[in-house]
């Protein structure tokens, strides 16, 4: 484990170094401190986008190549991707709600989608987990995840076609209006945050690997039936 | 003599546990080779893989000029008629519907159906929704079908079980049609008196590997 | 056989297996119009509100029940048949092509009948000529509907929980349908263009026909 734990010093060290920097710089005139949830909602979301296309690469990978590691890859990148989905819509909801005064803008065609994303990804862990066998599991989600990225994408046109065609505005101001010193700290969170996912990633895999290599995969299927004792037919 | 079927070390898994090891296994043409074992000793995956319905995980092999693996198998399977132990119809047509349907899907001569029907003996059941029909009505259904399709390769998994004399008959007839016109038969049956009849050949399988052969 | 007639062979059996079984008409189509009249119910019975609604709630249901047709269809193969079409040498994108076609067909009738209730329940202002949309918009749904449906129900084929698992994987791919069908009657019926929802649905359909038809083999392999 200890590239992954070579990781997670430094997510740990970036995230602090993030932290200081999002508690101390001006919040935002307007939002007040509530702005500074924005050092956890932005990576969140960026870490959601990041994760999904992981998985889709991974998910094309491994029809291609058919190598454990891709599906490996592919389902740890969805397991931390789905936390950061979750984290990244929930900030945004309380966000929302605080600065905005609604909790959800159906204006948005980011948040939509990453709703969708969230629903797939937990679409795609369910699939995983209602499968024993791990080609047949490797194979099915693959499949998933390559449906998905051709899907995803036209989830996205389709709701920023809805608003742009209707003229809603969203909430959120789409270009970048905060003061230099929160911009930074939020960028300083957007790299520590993917720091973080990686080492979470990384461990993820080890303990998935080493998970196949305990597993009894050449104990025989047929040893669980036995001969019948038929001189106790009698005594049942 | 042509080598129909050639398995080398082959190994299967399914579901995470192993079901096959290190089965060695030639067939040639006009052969007939009887399986047999105990229950939960691989014997319908053994049959599975030659059809190339399961995937191989270890070990190679070839059926009917296909690599094990590889996308040939897609064409070799058009030369492959299995008849498992459990029926293959579509309980919501009827006997001569589903033996129609195979021939759509093959290019067989619509013609052709009515009279495999009259020689496996349901002639006057074809207008029968399978799922009315009985379980001796449906193997024989199945006969039909290869009789039908001519396989090359001929795969039987307990394909006598449940069938009556005439019937079992048929079954032979199918066996001994398939190794003249220079295919071959695997057979798989806890009728161990049965496979020594009509068999080349036995292996015996015990937990996934082979015990002997006789 | 080539890939059509083997496409058209397997989505007329899968016709006529529905002509004699019924599901789709039997039992998903009164099951979506009782979900039709609980709306109203839950709304209060305020009708300008129910009639604003209608075609709204229209592709909500359509959606979410439309899917269940082409779910329902894929997971009805048992091992044995795919074994015996496989056997035959049924090329996997015919299989998939079969049953999209044969499912397009009966969502189609499934969203024309939900259509006609939804009209008379809940009585939306729509134009004569928004038959014609509507009509577009319906096939071009039950399209992708069919499409989700067989790509999920192959990928959840023979699991336990494949149902509520089935509707989970298609339901949030369906939202460019959703978006796509109610902004075409709703443009229709501000008379406004609607080729672009109309492109956005020949898109999503055309871009699930060529993902599922790429991956018919994994697909099939993956049901071993």
């Amino acid at each position: 484990m200890t590239r992954a734990r070579a990781f997670l010093g430094i997510a740990a060290l970036a995230l602090a170094v993030g932290l200081w920097m999002a508690m101390t710089a001006p919040p935002d005139a307007l939002q007040g401190v509530f702005s500074r949830i924005i050092n956890v909602h932005v990576p969140s979301l960026w870490l959601a986008f990041l994760a999904f296309a992981v998985t889709a690469i991974g998910s094309v990978m491994w029809l291609w190549s058919k190598r454990p590691r891709w599906d490996r890859l592919a389902m740890a990148s969805a397991e931390v991707g789905v936390l950061f989905t979750a984290i990244g819509l929930v900030t945004g909801m309380i966000w929302g709600q605080r600065v905005w005064g609604t909790a959800w803008d159906w204006g948005d065609p980011r948040l939509t989608t990453t709703a969708v994303m969230f629903f797939v990804y937990l679409g795609y862990l369910a699939l995983r987990g209602a499968i024993d066998d791990p080609v047949v599991r490797a194979r099915r989600s693959a499949i998933l995840g390559a449906v998905a990225v051709v899907q995803v994408p036209l989830v996205y046109f389709s709701v920023y076609m809805f608003r742009t065609l209707h003229q809603i505005p969203s909430i959120r101001p789409d270009g970048s209006t905060m003061p230099r010193e929160m911009l930074m700290a939020m960028l300083v969170n957007v790299a520590a945050f993917t720091i973080l996912y990686v080492a979470l990633v990384m461990a993820r895999m080890e303990v998935a690997a080493a998970e196949e290599s305990a597993s009894d995969a050449e104990a025989m299927a047929g040893a669980v039936v036995r001969p019948p004792r038929l001189s106790e037919v009698g005594d049942v | 003599m042509a080598l129909l079927c050639s398995l080398r070390k082959v190994g299967v898994s399914l579901g995470g546990r192993r079901v096959l090891r290190d089965i060695d296994l030639a067939l040639d043409a006009g052969q007939v080779l009887g399986v047999t074992g105990p229950n939960g000793s691989g014997k319908t995956t053994l049959i599975r893989a030659i059809a190339t319905l399961v995937a191989v995980d270890r070990g190679g092999g070839m059926v009917l000029g296909a690599a094990l693996g590889t996308d040939q198998v897609y064409e070799a399977r058009r030369h492959i008629g299995l008849m498992g132990h459990r029926p293959t119809v579509i309980l919501e047509l009827t006997l001569h519907e589903n033996l129609d349907h195979v021939a759509r899907l093959t290019g067989i001569e619509p013609g052709r159906v009515s009279h495999a029907l009259e020689v496996v003996g349901l002639g006057d059941a074809a207008a029968m929704r399978a799922d009315r029909a009985s379980h001796g009505m449906i193997r024989r259904l199945e006969v039909a079908r290869l009789l039908l399709t001519k396989p090359r390769l001929l795969l039987l998994d307990e394909a006598t079980h449940g069938l009556d004399s005439s019937a079992r008959e048929l079954v032979d007839a199918l066996i001994s049609r398939a190794t003249t016109d220079g295919g071959g038969v695997v057979f798989v049956s806890h009728d161990v008196d049965r496979l020594s009849a009509a068999c080349d050949d036995i292996l015996r399988l015990d937990l996934g590997t082979m015990e002997t052969s006789s | 056989m080539s890939f059509w007639h083997q496409t058209l062979e397997l989505a007329r059996v899968d016709l006529t297996v529905e002509r004699r079984l019924g599901e789709t008409l039997r039992i998903i189509a009164p099951f979506a119009l009782v979900a039709l009249a609980i709306f109203p119910l839950a709304m209060g019975l305020r009708l300008t509100l129910v009639s604003e609604m209608g075609t709204a709630v229209f592709w909500a249901v359509g959606v979410l029940f439309g899917m269940q047709v082409g779910l329902r269809r894929s997971s009805s193969d048992d091992r044995e048949r795919r074994d015996l079409h496989a056997l035959l040498g049924v090329d996997p994108s015919a299989r998939f092509a079969g049953r999209v076609l044969a499912g397009s067909l009966l969502t189609t009738i499934f969203l024309v009948v939900l259509f006609l209730a939804m009209t008379v329940l809940y009585g939306p202002e729509l134009p004569e000529s928004a038959v014609l949309g509507a009509t577009l918009a319906i096939i071009l749904a039950a399209v992708g509907l069919a499409e989700l449906g067989t790509i999920a129900g192959e990928i959840t084929w023979g699991l336990r929980d494949r149902t509520a698992l089935a509707s989970l994987i298609v339901a949030p791919l369906a939202i460019p349908l959703v978006i796509g069908g109610s902004q075409t009657l709703q443009a229709m019926a501000g008379d406004t263009g609607i080729l672009p929802w109309v492109l956005l649905m020949i898109t999503t359909d055309l871009a699930l026909a060529v993902a599922g038809v790429a991956l018919a083999r994994p697909l099939e392999e993956a049901t071993r």
